[in-house]
């Protein structure tokens, strides 16, 4: 069936494209606009925006860890919807079934899972499943493992057989890239350790954290994996953190990275109360480092609960939870560490955190390198990103929002000074072109011929937050599922992976580790295509190379 | 193989009439959940359709923790750190070792395990129950006395914080000062308990000890997992509805209430008119209860054959693939089918085809 999208202002800075003109779909994909034939379905769309669907590339909606989130704080919806916050107030909102729905009705398509834990892949994949509508995709932990410090430790940072077992662990839980979290820190924490830098040794291993990302690095470029290794940082959340990240960032060697959620890295510590905003010191180092990515990790004020593999972290911060709860799960690899968390206006730290994001968004001389996300739900919940754009696209309401946070915040940070609005085009680099292209994820985040048919259509508005919070239309795959902001069909999507090769004797050397460390067949937590009952569910993407 | 009211029926009769007895019942509820992810998906999926309850045949330990977890957290340690890493592993009733009698020989598997803190030799501290055989190089004692398992946690819990306490036992007061003296020095202390043997109170106590070991060292929980997948199914309520088993679906908002929606008592007061009772692991089973009409998907309907409606099933991990909770690696994995059988329905397909009936009856 040919559909036609008639009329709208088409924003698709990928295919440098922001004019008055049609999109047509047919059979799932995007087409070029067919001669000589009648569209069967036409939508007038005039006056509207017309986007591709939205690629978000950095939220935790599944897994053992989310789900450690969600027995924690069932009461989380409840408590985000009594600050204002757009979110029903029942257990259910942060369910599989209410993401997927939420995520559709503002215009996303695709999710990425930054944090799956490689032995419990299959939980992460079945939750992943559950999820209606959107695409979705994983990234797979390592660098907190005794398998990698193993190696690390006998001197095989640079050999084949990391690079074997990097591929066999992306493959066995069918992740899209790797992530790796505060490394080395994790594994230190299990050795009493509770702070960790760059630097730093782990105990008994005697491998640090530079060495980790480094090989890291390495594997993922050896094996074309488009997506980069995808970092977290030591020193997250702390005062003068900056440094660490500069560090960090200039320890990439020129090799591509992505760095997540750097406005918990965007800190100095200037001032009486010693914390104050380096997001000008930060995204001097990003601007300069052109082989860096960055997510920004945006902080919204109200109720959340952060979730995170640092579990070193994260047990430092169970002093500021709010409920007074919190969970460390001291699992194998890097664990988890649930703690909620009110992000108040009124807080002098708090809101400076909201302005240092605000502030690496608008202080990116490239967009297609500083990419959005809130690292939902630790920022801010992803049902808060229209908010987001709405304060990135309008100075005013910028400056409506600074005038309620505390005077001392205002002054430790620039973002008053900052006058910057980002255009459609821009906000559709850093929610759609830039994260898909990214992830490797060619097929979308544009909106030219071939792309999948993945489009959200908005009425313009001077309101941002009212226009992203619902599409009129959402198309996922060709079909409508999204009419005047609420879900019209749920249909369900597709699993995105890569398969880099590797020397089989690697699953001989990782069974004898896992049996006789801990008594487990690996083929236990295995992703199958069989977990779920779809047939179509999983689907390779190609290698770099 | 089916039957209705006693009399072999057809698989496609059966699940007509299982429609019919659940489509007309005002609440049901989905009990026992001997199943796999998949057949607690498709349960949950069910019990929303008919604005019903779930709950599972283990919902009283499952239901314990998980508001212990809600009120105050946790500290859990995966089976793998624990095995690898503890240096001191006290073990908490009976329970751990009714549920794994093989536990300490996996715990303590004479292999040399990763790198861990400290230099401690591993020791093993049975709480409230008799020393059971542990390897050599694993040092272990036994603290019992006439005290209950409350008490000897209040009373060890006491002397890990070394707050004052009195008591008459000499012996076992020695004993204690001991083992506080012990977990005090450890590297890793990990408290094994089993939430179905002990009550909320004891885990709070236990939970609040790690907390003051962790401001030094490291400290843990590892609970048992709970019989017939529990682990597995209260994960996959928690992701689909946000609340743990023994969640009603009658009103707009999924409702938890360990205590309302048990299973035993909304039949005994007739609060429930129906029940679908799940029963359908490989080489595990549950006594189904009774009270209303009933609809029994099991895997060996001998054990159930005069409910109304019976459907033989397909067992998880004996006839089918399962994903089943797996202690040893603390989550969710995959278990191959020991004699794969495709003749038998799934309890996650006999589900979803109620479920479509009901919703072609309702259209």
């Amino acid at each position: 069936m040919l559909i036609q999208l008639k009329g709208g202002r088409v924003i698709d800075p990928v295919n440098k494209r922001d004019a008055k003109g049609d999109v047509f779909i047919e059979d799932g994909r995007i087409v070029a606009a067919p001669q000589g034939r009648e569209p069967d379905e036409v939508y007038d769309v005039t006056g509207k925006i017309v986007m591709a669907g939205a690629v978000d590339m950095h939220s935790h909606i599944a897994g053992s860890n989310v789900t450690l989130g969600r027995q924690l704080m069932p009461e989380l919806p409840y408590l985000a919807a009594q600050d204002g916050q757009p979110i029903s107030p029942s257990p259910a909102s942060w369910g599989a079934y209410a993401t997927g729905i939420r995520y559709a009705e503002m215009g996303y398509t695709t999710v990425i899972e930054p944090a799956m834990i490689p032995t419990h892949a299959i939980e992460a994949q079945v939750e992943l499943a559950s999820i209606p509508i959107i695409d979705v995709a994983g990234l797979a932990i390592l660098g907190n493992d005794d398998y990698t410090l193993e190696l690390l430790r006998d001197g095989k940072g640079r050999s084949d057989e990391l690079k074997d077992y990097v591929a066999w662990t992306l493959n066995h839980s069918k992740a899209i890239g790797l992530k790796v979290i505060n490394a080395g820190g994790s594994e230190a924490f299990k050795f009493n350790d509770r702070t960790f830098s760059l630097d730093d040794e782990v105990p008994e291993y005697g491998v640090t954290s530079r060495a980790i990302v480094e090989a890291m690095q390495k594997a993922v470029a050896d094996l074309a994996v488009p997506h980069p290794p995808h970092v977290h940082c030591n020193n997250l959340g702390i005062a003068g953190n900056v440094e660490t990240a500069v560090a960090t960032i200039e320890a990439t060697q020129g090799l591509p990275i992505h760095f997540a959620h750097i406005q918990f890295y965007g800190y100095g510590k200037e001032g009486e109360k010693g914390f104050s905003s380096g997001a000008a010191t930060l995204m001097d180092a990003v601007n300069k480092h052109k082989n860096a990515t960055v997510d920004v990790g945006q902080v919204m004020f109200g109720q959340t609960v952060t979730i995170s593999g640092d579990i070193l972290r994260q047990f430092d911060g169970r002093r500021a939870a709010s409920p007074k709860k919190w969970a460390i799960n001291q699992g194998d690899g890097n664990g988890t560490g649930v703690v909620p968390y009110h992000y108040k206006s009124k807080s002098f730290v708090n809101a400076l955190q909201w302005a240092i994001g605000l502030e690496i968004f608008l202080m990116a001389e490239d967009p297609w390198r500083v990419l959005f996300s809130t690292d939902h739900p630790n920022g801010a919940l992803f049902v808060r990103y229209p908010e987001i754009i709405h304060l990135l696209m309008d100075k005013d309401e910028r400056a409506r929002w600074l005038d309620d946070v505390p005077e001392a915040s205002r002054e430790f940070s620039n973002l008053a000074e900052i006058s910057r609005e980002l255009t459609y085009s821009e906000i559709a680099v850093i929610t759609r072109g830039a994260p898909a292209k990214l992830m490797g994820l060619n097929d979308r985040g544009h909106l030219g011929a071939g792309a999948i048919g993945d489009v959200a259509v908005y009425t313009e508005q001077k309101n941002k937050t009212k226009m992203f919070a619902g599409a009129d239309y959402v198309f996922k795959s060709g079909e409508l599922v999204v009419r005047k902001g609420k879900v019209v069909r749920v249909t369900y999507g597709r699993c995105y992976h890569v398969e880099p090769g590797y020397d089989p004797q690697i699953k001989r050397r990782v069974k004898s580790f896992y049996d006789s460390k801990y008594g487990v067949d690996p083929s236990w937590f295995g992703v199958s295509d069989a977990i779920t009952n779809r047939r179509d569910r999983f689907a390779t993407i190609p290698l770099s190379r | 193989m089916a039957t209705v009211k006693g009399e072999e029926a057809e698989l496609d009769s059966a699940l007509e009439r299982a429609a019919d007895l659940l489509g007309r019942a005002r609440f049901p509820v989905i009990g026992g959940l001997f199943t796999d992810i998949s057949g607690a998906a498709a349960a949950l999926a069910l019990a929303e359709k008919l604005g019903g309850a779930v709950d599972h045949a283990a919902g009283t330990g499952l239901s314990r923790a998980s508001r212990v977890m809600r009120e105050t957290g946790a500290t859990p340690a995966s089976f793998g750190e624990v095995r690898n890493r503890a240096d001191t592993v006290v073990v908490i009733g009976k329970g751990p070792l009714e549920r794994d009698p093989d536990l300490i020989a996996k715990l303590f598997p004479g292999k040399p395990g990763l790198a861990r803190p400290g230099d401690n030799q591993r020791e093993v501290i049975f709480l409230g129950l008799d020393k059971v055989r542990t390897p050599r190089h694993v040092r272990s004692s036994s603290i019992r006395g006439r005290a209950s398992l409350p008490e000897l946690v209040a009373l060890l819990a006491a002397n890990v914080r070394e707050t004052r306490f009195d008591i008459r036992d000499k012996a076992l007061r020695t004993k204690l000062n001991r083992a506080g003296e012990r977990i005090r020095k450890s590297a890793f202390a990990v408290f094994v308990y089993d939430p179905a043997e002990i009550e909320e109170p004891v885990m709070h106590t236990v939970l609040e000890t790690v907390r003051h070991l962790v401001l030094t060292t490291r400290a843990a929980i590892m609970t048992v997992a709970a019989p017939g997948n529990g682990d597995g199914v209260n994960l996959c309520s928690t992701w689909t509805c946000g609340l743990p088993v023994r969640t009603s679906f009658a009103r707009e908002v999924p409702e938890h209430d360990a205590w309302a929606y048990e299973t035993e008592r909304l039949l005994e007061t007739g609060e429930a008119d129906a029940l679908v009772w799940i029963d359908a692991l490989e080489g595990e089973g549950t006594k189904r209860p009774k009270g209303a009409p009933t609809v029994v998907l099991s895997s060996s309907p001998g054990r159930a054959s005069k409910g109304d409606v019976v459907i033989e099933v397909a067992s998880a991990a004996g006839d089918h693939d399962a994903a089943l909770y797996l202690s040893p690696i603390s989550g969710i994995g995959m278990v191959k089918a020991g004699k794969a059988n495709k003749d038998k329905p799934t309890v996650a397909h006999v589900l979803t085809r109620i479920a479509e009936l009901i919703d072609a009856r309702n259209a």
